[in-house]
């Protein structure tokens, strides 16, 4: 179980990096956290689960479609 | 996809693993020596049954003290650079947001779905807040965690709701954050007058007034970080002057 989880954070975070849209990275990110907060939970830390949702999946989410607003969405072709 | 770019991930990906794979195949055992004291002598010595709470608030508070010294700063910069952006993107965001439903630009703030979810969920979030913030030496979760969730809560009903309440006002939330900063410097140094010794517990006789200290950390901490989280994400949708 804590392997598929870790596989799928690492697939999630490649993704995260190569993806062109800048939305989609943030919503991968945002995956990983509530996929870590699980592995967490597992491991026995409630605390670190908690604090992984809330600022992982929440507030940090927030901020960066924030800062997405105001800059450019796409990736620039190299 | 470009392959000079792939390249340069699987390199560092190898990099890495190859750094970290010792960590993984090593059969050492964990240290138990600080585990086992805390198991036996984190209750009585601090009076926190959550022993993370107890290191914490407890064995290491002045670390705690710096943190949100930490934090204190990123929100003062932050709001210094919100000050400094030019008022016409936040001027459009919040008319926007004050059209009625169908006169509103496509990629504004507020729609239908985010109305109807927020400000239904944004109530019970803040509830859900502050039991992990009041019940932080019991439960897993502490002043942090409570914070970070009331400030979503808070986000949520500001995002949600048409009515404009003191609770999403940001001149209020900063208010409320220096005055629970100050509490706490006030709390957490007041020990030097006792002869337990500095940043220490000076209620250790085993009964429920021992775990009243780190109640009251728990509750200001929370306060400090809900309110500053909340008042930097209002800023940033670009409320922070009216309502």
């Amino acid at each position: 179980m804590n392997i598929l989880l870790l596989s799928l954070i690492l697939c999630l975070s490649i993704f995260s990096l190569l993806a062109k849209d800048l939305l989609n990275s943030i919503i991968a990110l945002s995956a990983i956290s509530i996929l870590s907060a699980l592995l967490f939970t597992l491991l026995r830390a409630p605390d670190v689960a908690i604090t992984e949702a809330a600022v992982g999946a929440g507030v940090s989410t927030i901020i960066y479609v924030w800062a997405i607003r105001h800059t450019k969405r796409k990736d620039q072709d190299e | 996809m470009n392959k000079r770019r792939f390249f340069k991930i699987f390199i560092t990906t190898f990099i890495v693993s190859f750094i970290i794979l010792p960590i993984i195949i090593s059969n050492t055992s964990w240290p138990t020596l600080a585990r086992d004291y805390l198991f036996s002598m984190a209750f009585d010595e601090t009076g926190a049954s959550n022993t993370v709470s107890s290191i914490y608030l407890g064995y290491r508070l002045l670390d705690t003290l710096g943190e949100t010294l930490v934090l204190f700063v990123a929100i003062v910069g932050t709001m210094t650079i919100l000050s400094n952006i030019h008022k016409q993107s936040l001027q459009s965001i919040e008319t926007y947001s004050k059209l009625p439903l169908e006169k509103r630009a496509k990629n504004s703030l507020r729609t239908n779905l985010v109305e109807v979810v927020a400000s239904k969920l944004g109530p019970i979030i803040l509830l859900f807040g502050l039991y992990v913030m009041l019940y932080g030496h019991i439960s897993p979760g502490g002043g942090f965690q409570g914070g970070v969730i009331v400030a979503s809560a808070i986000v949520f009903l500001a995002l949600g709701t048409e009515v404009k309440t003191k609770l999403t006002n940001s001149t209020v939330l900063l208010k409320i954050e220096s005055f629970s900063f100050i509490s706490l410097i006030l709390v957490t140094t007041y020990v030097v007058f006792f002869p337990n010794g500095f940043f220490c517990n000076i209620y250790t006789d085993n009964t429920f007034i021992s775990a009243s200290i780190i109640i009251i950390l728990n509750i200001l901490i929370g306060l400090k970080v809900g309110t500053s989280l909340a008042s930097v994400i209002i800023a940033m949708m670009g409320g922070q002057n009216d309502h």
